[in-house]
């Protein structure tokens, strides 16, 4: 292939789209490929609820028209999974027979939803906002003031609750140990943020663990939750909100160094000179702490995106995180938060 | 505009069945009642792994030109589709194996070429052809399968198809490829789109008197001569005309007409004309190269007023030139071939029911006028299938020839007797007291050799003046505006095929605000002077794109009406780009000062 | 044979030839050849021929390439077609195939059958048109006044072979028997009754008759092919000889310095035009009733 510097980036999400645009910025010559399992270009994810309030039109969630990639010379590769990495020969082998050599990668892959064990067999009776299609199937299913079942509510799922609320439709809330993460909040402050949370027009159901999640029967809303009492909760769809975990699979055996993420230093590259990572799927190490830790929100991911695409050209900064974590009641009574902040 | 307007492009190599699943989808779309326009690019070797694609473009409305982009590209083999990816527009599909057999280098595999624009479809196709039919030959059929269900396409009409096409094969095979596509149909029913492509209803196909059915330029041709009662072909073999002998060597001994493959072009023309001069209709056609060697035969035909069609295919030039590529590089002999004042009538078609229509209208001509007449189409027009309206009864007329008196005394007739109209009426071999000798030497009414400046100025005027009437003959469409009426900022001068992608041109125009008409001419000789030089009157700038280095119709319209005209010419090989001509037409439209003419 | 012993009166002459007929197919225009050309031995072999076998003038069609002899039609009243040179073949098998009750009568010189028509011969030949081509071979190009032809002797000087020509001459009865001409005789235009016999025998056979004429062209050969020299040099064939024998007419035809006249080969096989009707039988296609396959191919 070319001799050109080859920059690739695993993810195309908030941190690998500020990524692919910095190194552009940086370094008009070089090759920039975007590596992504899904079938459409960058969107935001956090508007796919409004498919309820009418928007079926997936160009209207991207976040750049194709003509952005064109100009910018970004390759994007859709619907291309990596199996696993390859550091010495410096390849990605894809899931379809292929293999893409790199000269700096940056895994900016995000992470999937963690599921709790409870729900794990009954995965497939789940639907999700991942992605535009899952967003587009979850609109056919709920009919009109239908019902969505919302189990855990981090603080993505709580933020699409709005929207949802807005169409005009029913949430209901079942709290778990997962409930507003990634904020850490004790449980004597729980009742007063679930208080918050009611107030918002959020339903809150208190009924301890779920043990099941099952179809419902004929006649009856397509979904049924059973909990460990015995008693039952019925809605049209079901969501899980429980946060990530990171997606690294394919990491696994490429030499770097891994905990629950991928380990990077404050200039986010792993233990392997050529590979950097960003966003929920890696862990940066915190003086402060003395401990590897993850950030998440919207402005930490799109910070670290740009900070590994400048070390990645050379340069040396460190991350600048946004340590505001904390989970606020407003002035009107209702939760805020300082992951809800997009630009 | 068309209501349903899709081109699917399918790409791969000689062995992966590309042209078979097109001509499916090409009959089965046809069947269901869409207008169908199609095109196919072969390999120029027989055999080897050459590169095919096979274009259809399927809608609702007729339409005169293949797109320059396509809505769905289907991957057969990733190495021949890459450079072709980006033909598919913003929001189209790309279908593809997403697991080939080997692993390949970067690159290699087609879902890194897609651009960001167009949707990516990957399904297993080879894995689905072999569990569905115990082996990799059907990956075509899957993959059209895939495309049937994803767009709601009717499963039953390709089945039919299918059913039809491998019907002289073993039943298994029939059974293998509607498992196959079976099996892909499946697949591509459940797939979720996010491309903006979409199939409305088929429209009533009804058309009185005829049937809709889809055939290439050179069927339609072959199906004109023997709907005008062709008698006698005599053809030697060239591409891209070889497909019109063939047709009729099946076909014309069942109406117990007579075909001979001749030894060499001047022999099979020269065969014609013999045929002609003893009463038969006859024809014979060739390409460019073959043209070329039949021009003096033609002169012999002008000059001793034998009827003969000669069909025209033109390809790349000049000589051998580029066979199996298309261009409109042989105007300039099809008008002017031959040893001196030779005119004749050439006629150009601009589409396949044009092919059809010109053709049994030749026969008609060269009978009613005494004169070879050529017909002028191309090798985009051979290939190319287009749904067309077929009449159910020949629309073309027997019997033109004008006979002699009953009552003209034994001795006395005169074959080329000055007449009012100056046709002659004509005696054939086999009819008592009429015999004369017809010669290429000019002659007297008689026909008796003469080189006096008297005879000489009178029959040339006789042969050039006569075939003005070939301008009023019945039930031909020799010339045609299309567009907006009266002044306009830019007229198209066409013809040929380059006429479809100028009215598309002219319509997109249309859509912009610029006041654009475009005027097919049909008839390039005699040319229909005045309804050009009235087209002219009505446009501030003419263009004039065709296929050809040199401009040779912007030649003959500029030397016939003393007008110059702007240029577009496009020695490509292949048809020119609808997109190409808009531009130009915007140049033109643009304020006046800024536009002159070349 | 008139010789002094037995003269023939013009007056008495006259009124046989007017009674006989042939004059018919002659037109009022006289022929423009040079006197004593042997294409005039030829028009009365042909006129006298046709007269002979009853065919009537309408049915008759005479194609002509270029050449001297290429004015032949002219000066018949029948139907004719004076085409281009080297293609009287091709057009010859256009007009019998447009309506296969015409007879037609090919005619050229050696030049325009052998030089520029040479590609057409063996095809005309091998189809088996039903046609007969009278072949002029007077070693040289008259009508454009005298040069070299494919047919010339070696050593014979013409205006384009200054220093003689080198050239081997072809051996057309040779190259027509190889190619499976059904019918191949030669006669000599100083034989003139011969002539008419071998052209009317030419005219009769169901096939391709070749019939090749050795004719002296008296104003540009005064050397090679002369009545002289053809005199001497030609023989009739032997009277043993079996035209149905392809290899000994080929050894005959092999011996140019002995120009042997009469019927080298002689065979039966079915004509182009029947064999398209056998093809139109074969798809099922329509044939008017005399045409269909029990119909005699025997002599007309």
């Amino acid at each position: 292939m070319s001799s050109r510097m080859h920059h690739v980036i695993i993810g195309n999400g908030v941190a690998g789209d500020q990524a692919a645009a910095t190194l552009r910025e940086r370094d008009s010559d070089s090759r920039i490929t975007i590596v992504t399992a899904g079938t459409l270009l960058f969107t935001n994810r956090y508007k796919l609820p409004q498919v309820f309030a009418g928007k079926t039109d997936w160009r209207e969630y991207l976040v750049h028209p194709p003509s952005y990639y064109e100009e910018r010379d970004i390759t994007v590769r859709r619907r291309s999974v990596v199996i696993r990495v390859d550091p010495d020969r410096r390849v990605l082998v894809l899931q379809h027979h292929e293999e893409v050599g790199y000269d700096r990668l940056l895994v900016a892959a995000g992470g999937a939803a963690y599921l709790p064990e409870a729900l794990r067999e009954s995965a497939h009776l789940l639907d999700s906002f991942a992605t535009f299609r899952s967003a587009m199937i979850a609109r056919e299913r709920l009919p009109d003031g239908g019902t969505l079942i919302m189990l855990g509510g981090d603080m993505i799922g709580l933020d699409m609750a709005r929207t949802v609320l807005a169409s005009g439709y029913r949430v209901v809330l079942v709290p778990n140990e997962r409930t507003f993460w990634p904020h850490q909040v004790a449980a004597e402050e729980l009742p007063d943020y679930l208080g918050a949370l009611e107030r918002s027009g959020i339903e809150v159901v208190r009924k301890g663990p779920v043990e099941r999640l099952e179809e419902g029967a004929a006649g009856r809303p397509d979904r049924r939750l059973v909990f460990a009492d015995g008693s039952d909760l019925e809605g049209d769809v079901v969501m899980a909100f429980c946060g990530l975990v990171p997606s690294l699979g394919f990491m696994h055996g490429a030499g770097v160094d891994i905990e629950r993420g991928l380990l990077v230093n404050p200039e986010l590259r792993t233990t392997n000179e050529r590979i950097w990572a960003a966003g929920d799927v890696c862990q940066i190490w915190s003086e402060e702490e003395k401990g590897y830790r993850f950030y998440y929100g919207w402005k930490n991911v799109k910070m670290m995106g740009e900070v590994a695409a400048r070390n990645m050209t050379g340069d040396h900064v460190q991350v600048d995180t946004f340590k505001d974590e904390k989970l606020v009641i407003d002035a009107e009574g209702r939760i805020d938060s300082p992951y809800w902040r997009y630009d | 505009m068309a209501v349903t307007d899709i081109q699917i492009s399918i790409c791969g190599s000689a062995g992966d069945g590309t042209i078979a699943a097109g001509d499916i989808l090409k009959t089965t779309m046809a069947r269901i009642g869409y207008r169908v326009i199609a095109f196919d690019l072969y390999p120029a070797e027989i055999r080897g792994f050459g590169k095919c694609i096979s274009r259809t473009r399927i809608t609702s409305d007729q339409v005169y030109s293949m797109k320059q982009q396509s809505d769905v590209l289907v991957s057969l083999d990733d190495g021949h589709t890459i450079p072709h990816v980006g033909e598919v527009r913003d929001y189209g599909a790309v279908i593809y194996d997403s697991f080939p057999i080997t692993m390949l280098p970067e690159g290699g595999h087609i879902s890194g070429h897609i651009k960001p624009g167009q949707i990516p479809y990957g399904l297993p196709i080879r894995e689905i052809s072999e569990r569905a039919t115990s082996s990799s030959r059907s990956r075509n059929i899957v993959a059209l399968g895939f495309v049937a269900g994803a767009y709601g396409l009717p499963a039953d009409a390709f089945r039919e198809t299918i059913a039809a096409k491998f019907k002289t094969k073993a039943a298994s095979v029939t059974e293998a490829n509607i498992a196959a596509f079976d099996a892909g149909y499946e697949i591509g029913a459940d797939t979720f789109r996010l491309d903006f492509v979409s199939f409305s209803e088929p429209p009533e196909t009804k058309v009185e008197g005829a049937d809709v059915v889809m055939m290439s330029g050179n069927a339609a041709v072959a199906r004109g001569c023997l709907d005008a009662g062709i008698d006698t072909y005599f053809g030697y073999p060239i591409t891209p005309a070889t497909t019109i002998m063939e047709r009729l060597a099946s076909e014309m001994p069942k109406q117990g007409a007579r075909l001979l493959q001749t030894e060499d072009e001047i022999s099979a023309i020269a065969a014609t004309i013999g045929a002609g001069y003893a009463g038969a209709r006859a024809a014979t056609a060739t390409s460019g190269p073959g043209l070329a060697l039949m021009a003096e035969m033609l002169g012999l035909g002008v000059m001793a007023e034998v009827p003969a069609v000669v069909i025209v295919s033109q390809r790349g030039g000049p000589s051998t030139g580029m066979p199996t590529k298309t261009e409109q590089s042989d105007l300039h002999l099809a008008v002017f071939g031959g040893a001196g004042d030779a005119q004749r009538i050439v006629l150009a078609p601009t589409n396949v029911e044009g092919c059809y229509r010109c053709a049994g209208k030749a026969f008609e001509m060269a009978e009613r006028y005494q004169t070879p007449v050529v017909v002028l189409m191309d090798l985009y027009l051979s290939n190319r299938l287009e749904t067309v309206n077929l009449p159910r009864v020949s629309p073309f007329a027997a019997g033109l020839s004008k006979d002699v008196e009953a009552d003209t005394p034994a001795g006395t007739y005169q074959r080329f007797a000055i007449t009012d109209d100056l046709v002659s009426p004509r005696a054939l071999p086999g009819q008592a007291d009429r015999m004369h000798t017809v010669t290429g030497l000019e002659h007297n009414e008689s026909g008796r050799p003469s080189d006096q400046a008297a005879v000489h100025i009178e029959m040339s005027r006789k042969r050039h003046e006569k075939l003005k009437a070939a301008l009023d003959h019945p039930d031909i469409t020799i010339c045609k505006r299309f567009g907006d009426e009266g002044p306009v900022d830019v007229g198209l001068l066409c013809w040929g095929s380059t006429f479809g992608e100028s009215l598309e041109a002219m319509m997109k125009a249309q859509d912009e605000g610029i006041r654009c008409s475009a005027m097919k001419v049909v008839m390039l000789s005699p040319l229909p002077l005045d309804r050009i030089l009235a087209f002219f009157e009505d446009c501030r700038e003419v263009l004039v794109p065709e296929l050809n280095y040199e401009g040779q119709f912007a030649n003959l319209v500029t030397a016939a009406t003393g007008r110059p005209v702007h240029r577009l010419n496009q020695v490509t090989g292949m048809p020119m780009r609808v997109e190409d001509i808009l531009e130009r037409i915007r140049a033109l439209a643009a304020p006046p000062s800024r536009s002159a003419a070349e | 044979m008139p010789d002094m012993r037995n003269p023939v009166y013009v007056e008495e002459k006259l009124a046989e030839i007017e009674a006989s007929g042939r004059l018919d197919y002659r037109s009022d225009s006289l022929p423009t050849w040079c006197p004593g050309c042997g294409y005039y031995a030829m028009t009365e072999g042909l006129t006298s021929a046709l007269n002979r076998l009853g065919i009537a003038q309408k049915d008759v069609v005479v194609v002509s390439g270029i050449g001297c002899a290429s004015r032949f039609p002219f000066f018949m009243r029948t139907y004719g077609f004076h085409t281009l040179h080297g293609r009287v073949l091709p057009v010859a098998t256009g007009v019998k195939l447009a309506n296969d009750s015409l007879h037609v009568i090919a005619i050229g010189g050696d030049g325009d059958g052998f030089a520029i028509g040479g590609g057409h011969i063996s095809h005309a030949a091998r189809r088996n048109l039903d046609c007969t081509y009278l072949l002029f071979d007077n070693g040289i190009y008259g009508l454009t006044k005298g040069q070299t032809s494919p047919t010339s002797v070696v050593g014979f000087r013409t205006k384009t072979s200054p220093y003689e020509n080198r050239d081997e001459p072809l051996n057309p009865l040779m190259m027509l028997l190889s190619y499976g001409a059904s019918w191949v005789g030669q006669a000599y235009a100083g034989r003139p009754h011969h002539l008419a016999d071998m052209i009317a025998a030419a005219i009769d056979h169901r096939g391709f008759s070749y019939l090749h004429i050795l004719s002296p062209c008296v104003t540009f050969d005064k050397t090679t092919k002369t009545y002289q020299n053809l005199n001497v040099q030609v023989r009739d064939l032997p009277s043993d000889h079996d035209p149905s024998d392809l290899m000994a007419a080929m050894a005959l035809a092999a011996d140019t310095n002995r120009p042997a006249l009469g019927l080298y080969f002689r065979a039966s096989r079915p004509t182009l035009d029947e064999n398209l009707d056998r093809i139109v039988e074969a798809a099922g296609g329509p044939l008017p009733p005399d045409r269909q396959r029990d119909r005699q191919s025997a002599t007309r």
